[in-house]
C-alpha cells in the first residue's frame, strides 16, 4: 500500500474561467482548440465553452455525465464564493 | 487506457485534485490509498485506488446526494482515459459515506433476496446507478439460489431479483430510492 496525501487551503482569488479550462483540456485530445468564454446574465455568470468537434463527445460524455459533472464543479465551486454560475456547451456551428 | 501503472494514475489524481481544490478554493484535504486493505467483504470490487476527503467543505461534497464528490471522481477517471470498465477501480469518499451507503445497499440486497426466497416471487429495486447495481448483483451472487438481471435503460434501469428457476411473471414493484 502507498499513500500520498495533500492540503488544500483556499486560493485568495479563484478564478474559476481557468479552473475549468484546466480541467476541459485534461479530457481531451486536442487541448489547444479549447476555449471558454464568460458572459455575465443577470447575476449569473455564464460559461461557454467550445472544443474541437471530435472532442465533443469526451466533455458531454455518455448519457451527458461529464457534462453534468464539469456544471457540478463550477456550481460548486460558484457557490464556494456566492456567484451563480452555468456551463453552456457550444456545438459545431454555435458561436 | 488500461490502468496498468496505478501509482503513476494515483499522481495524476493528485494533480488533478490539487489544481481543483486550490482553482476553486475548496477548504479540502484528502488521502490517496493505492491498494488499500480489503474489507473482508468478498462479494463486491475494491477500489485499487481511493481518495478520502475530509475538513471544513465536506459538506459542498456532499450536498445534492454527493454530487459534487461524484463529479470529482468521474472527472478523474475520465482524466486517466480508463476504459468504462475499470471505473470501479478508483473510489472517491467523504467521511465514509461512501462506505456506508454500500452498506445500506447490501443490506437491502439481503433484505430482498429474504423476500424472494419466501414468496418465490421476483423483487424489483428501485432505478439506482451502476455502481449501486453492481455491489446487489455481488451481493446476491452466492449462494447461487437466486439471480439477478439489470433491466430498464438509462435512469431507469434498475435490479431485479429472480428466484434462480422463475419461469417470467409479473414482477411486484418495491420502491427503493437512492
Amino acid at each position: 500500500m502507498s499513500e500520498t496525501a495533500a492540503n488544500q487551503t483556499a486560493a485568495p482569488k479563484p478564478d474559476l474561467r481557468l479552473l475549468m479550462e484546466q480541467v476541459v483540456k485534461l479530457l481531451v485530445e486536442r487541448p489547444d482548440e479549447v476555449k471558454l468564454d464568460t458572459e455575465d446574465d443577470n447575476g449569473e455568470t455564464v460559461f461557454y465553452l467550445k472544443v474541437a468537434p471530435q472532442d465533443l463527445g469526451r466533455v458531454i460524455g455518455k448519457q451527458g455525465r461529464t457534462a453534468r459533472s464539469l456544471r457540478a464543479l463550477l456550481e460548486a465551486a460558484g457557490e464556494r464564493q456566492n456567484l451563480r454560475c452555468d456551463l453552456e456547451i457550444l456545438e459545431e456551428d454555435e458561436e | 487506457m488500461p490502468l496498468t501503472d496505478k501509482v503513476a494514475a494515483a499522481n495524476q489524481i493528485n494533480d488533478l485534485l490539487k489544481m481543483i481544490l486550490s482553482g476553486a478554493g475548496f477548504r479540502l484535504k484528502y488521502r490517496i490509498t493505492v491498494n488499500p486493505p480489503a474489507t473482508g467483504r468478498e462479494d463486491w470490487r475494491q477500489p485499487e485506488i481511493t481518495v478520502q476527503f475530509a475538513g471544513p467543505d465536506s459538506p459542498i461534497l456532499l450536498a445534492r446526494n454527493n454530487a459534487l464528490l461524484n463529479a470529482l471522481e468521474h472527472l478523474a477517471v475520465k482524466a486517466l482515459h480508463l476504459e468504462s470498465e475499470e471505473h470501479d477501480r478508483i473510489g472517491f469518499d467523504c467521511e465514509n459515506s461512501r462506505q456506508v451507503h454500500l452498506e445500506e445497499i447490501r443490506m437491502a440486497a439481503d433484505v430482498a433476496a429474504e423476500r424472494v426466497r419466501k414468496s418465490g416471487m421476483p423483487y424489483k429495486f428501485a432505478p439506482m446507478n451502476s455502481r449501486d447495481r453492481r455491489a446487489i448483483h455481488l451481493a446476491l451472487s452466492q449462494p447461487g439460489d437466486l439471480r439477478t438481471e439489470s433491466e430498464g435503460e438509462g435512469p431507469q434501469r434498475c435490479v431485479v431479483v429472480y428466484p434462480k428457476d422463475y419461469k417470467p411473471g409479473p414482477v411486484k414493484h418495491v420502491g427503493r430510492r437512492r
